[in-house]
């Protein structure tokens, strides 16, 4: 009888495909997630009733429950409850954005917050509008300082991402799961797919730090 | 369909028992990450170049790989080497190890932030090493920590939902259970997220508190 337990070459191919996926989810929900988070946070910054007491009480219920939970809640719930069908990318999607968005509002907002009143005011003293204080005053500054506390949070949902295997998504987490359960080798499965997310994560940390470095460079003493 | 969460009411004490085990899962690993984020800051402090560069290692790892993967790691890969414990005890393990992690990075600024001028005067007057850490470092750094400690906390018990997946009927297990055996996944979820919600509410409350009352005689300088 044949065993299909050691280890083959296709399985560098099924550990690319995971880390594809895995990195695809990440890069569209962090998108996703940035430009919803990034509206909440405007829609503060105008004060609109009603919706930004919602939006503050929303983000606070995703940042204080388990990611699992929303997943369930997404991927197993709304399908019972709207009488729609809806995948695990789908679910993934949905709720990993909805997570991103609700911890880059809380940076967005600190963001627009570390900007002193005195900036703002004199600038719409000069006549400029909301908007133009929000795009020319606000903007560049809150995008600098925002961008140390934005890449920790994204290396966090990188690892945030690996829980979709739970409903389904074969993602790098899932892929391990199959080649542990094929090949009855936990130890090295799980070594590698956990060095494959820490290279990533490096990446990231890596990547948003020279951002931050090309963002703050104007702040920066050049000499005489 | 509609949004009826009455139809939960006979399986409260089911969700309490798995309330319950969260409970002891997370007061565990958090006697587990104390410990060994003090350990772990202490050595990563230290002057000895190799303990402090292990200690770093350990801290980077573990921060950096998704816990997920972590506790497949240990469930796993212990009884392949004949290591046979069951889920609840891996779950506490492997918490306790992420846990302490991230504790360990909070006590560590804990400690950095020691006015030196402390231990200078400790060291003068004669103490030793380890009963300079035990006295002095150690409840300094704990007690200007405590806030920072309690997010950590706080991620643990949300992180603990995991534990569902090595077949740990926990809360969010036991939720599982109940929502496949009603047929009701929306309203079983939806109390859940909740529930978490509020249980990590009233944990951030009880921090502040705990922070207020060690740190009351520094509160003029400190607000």
């Amino acid at each position: 009888m044949m065993r299909y337990t050691s280890f083959t070459s296709y399985d560098f191919i099924l550990l690319a495909q995971g880390l594809g996926v895995s990195l695809a989810l990440f890069l569209a929900t962090t998108l996703i997630g940035l430009f919803v988070g990034t509206m909440w946070a405007i829609i503060r910054f105008y004060r609109v009733p009603v919706l930004t007491q919602f939006i503050t009480f929303f983000a606070e219920l995703l940042k204080n429950s388990p990611v699992l939970v929303q997943l369930f809640l997404v991927f197993f719930g709304l399908p019972a409850l709207a009488k729609i069908n809806i995948t695990p990318v789908e679910a993934a999607v949905i709720t990993l954005s909805g997570n991103t968005a609700a911890f880059i509002y809380v940076i967005a907002v600190s963001a627009i917050e570390s900007i002193g009143r005195d900036q703002i005011e004199s600038a719409r003293v000069f006549g400029l509008s909301r908007w133009q204080v929000l795009r020319h005053v606000i903007a560049p500054q809150a995008v600098a300082f925002a961008i140390g506390p934005l890449t920790g949070l994204l290396v966090n949902q990188l690892q945030v991402t690996s829980l979709i295997s739970v409903i389904g998504v074969v993602d790098l987490t899932k892929i391990g799961n199959i080649l542990n359960l094929r090949t009855l080798k936990p130890f090295i499965v799980w070594t590698v797919v956990g060095g494959l997310y820490y290279v990533t994560a490096k990446l990231i940390a890596y990547g948003g730090a020279r951002l931050e470095q090309r963002l703050r460079a104007h702040t920066a003493w050049k000499g005489l | 369909m509609t949004f009826d969460v009455t139809i939960l009411a006979p399986h409260v004490p089911f969700l309490l028992k798995g309330a319950l085990l969260t409970a002891e899962a997370c007061a565990l690993a958090l006697a587990g990450s104390l410990v060994i984020g003090l350990i772990v800051a202490a050595l990563r402090t230290s002057s000895s170049v190799i303990l402090s560069r292990a200690a770093f290692i350990y801290v980077d790892l573990f921060r950096n790989i998704p816990f997920i993967v972590q506790l497949f790691f240990f469930f796993y890969g212990l009884p392949e080497i004949g290591i046979y414990i069951d889920a609840f005890t891996t779950g506490v393990i492997a918490l306790s190890i992420a846990g302490g992690a991230f504790s360990s990075d909070v006590i560590r600024s804990g400690i950095l932030a020691i006015d030196t001028g402390i231990l200078e005067a400790a060291e003068v007057s004669g103490l030793s090493r380890s009963v300079i850490f035990r006295k002095i470092v150690m409840p300094i750094a704990l007690r200007t920590s405590i806030r920072p400690l309690g997010s950590v906390f706080i991620n643990l018990v949300l992180t603990s939902s995991i534990l569902s997946t090595i077949t740990l009927n926990e809360l969010t297990g036991s939720a599982k259970i109940v929502a496949s055996d009603t047929f009701r996944p929306f309203e079983v979820y939806a109390v859940l997220l909740i529930v978490y919600a509020s249980l990590t509410y009233l944990v951030s409350l009880a921090i502040g508190a705990l922070h207020r009352h060690l740190n009351r005689d520094r509160m003029p300088e400190v607000a």
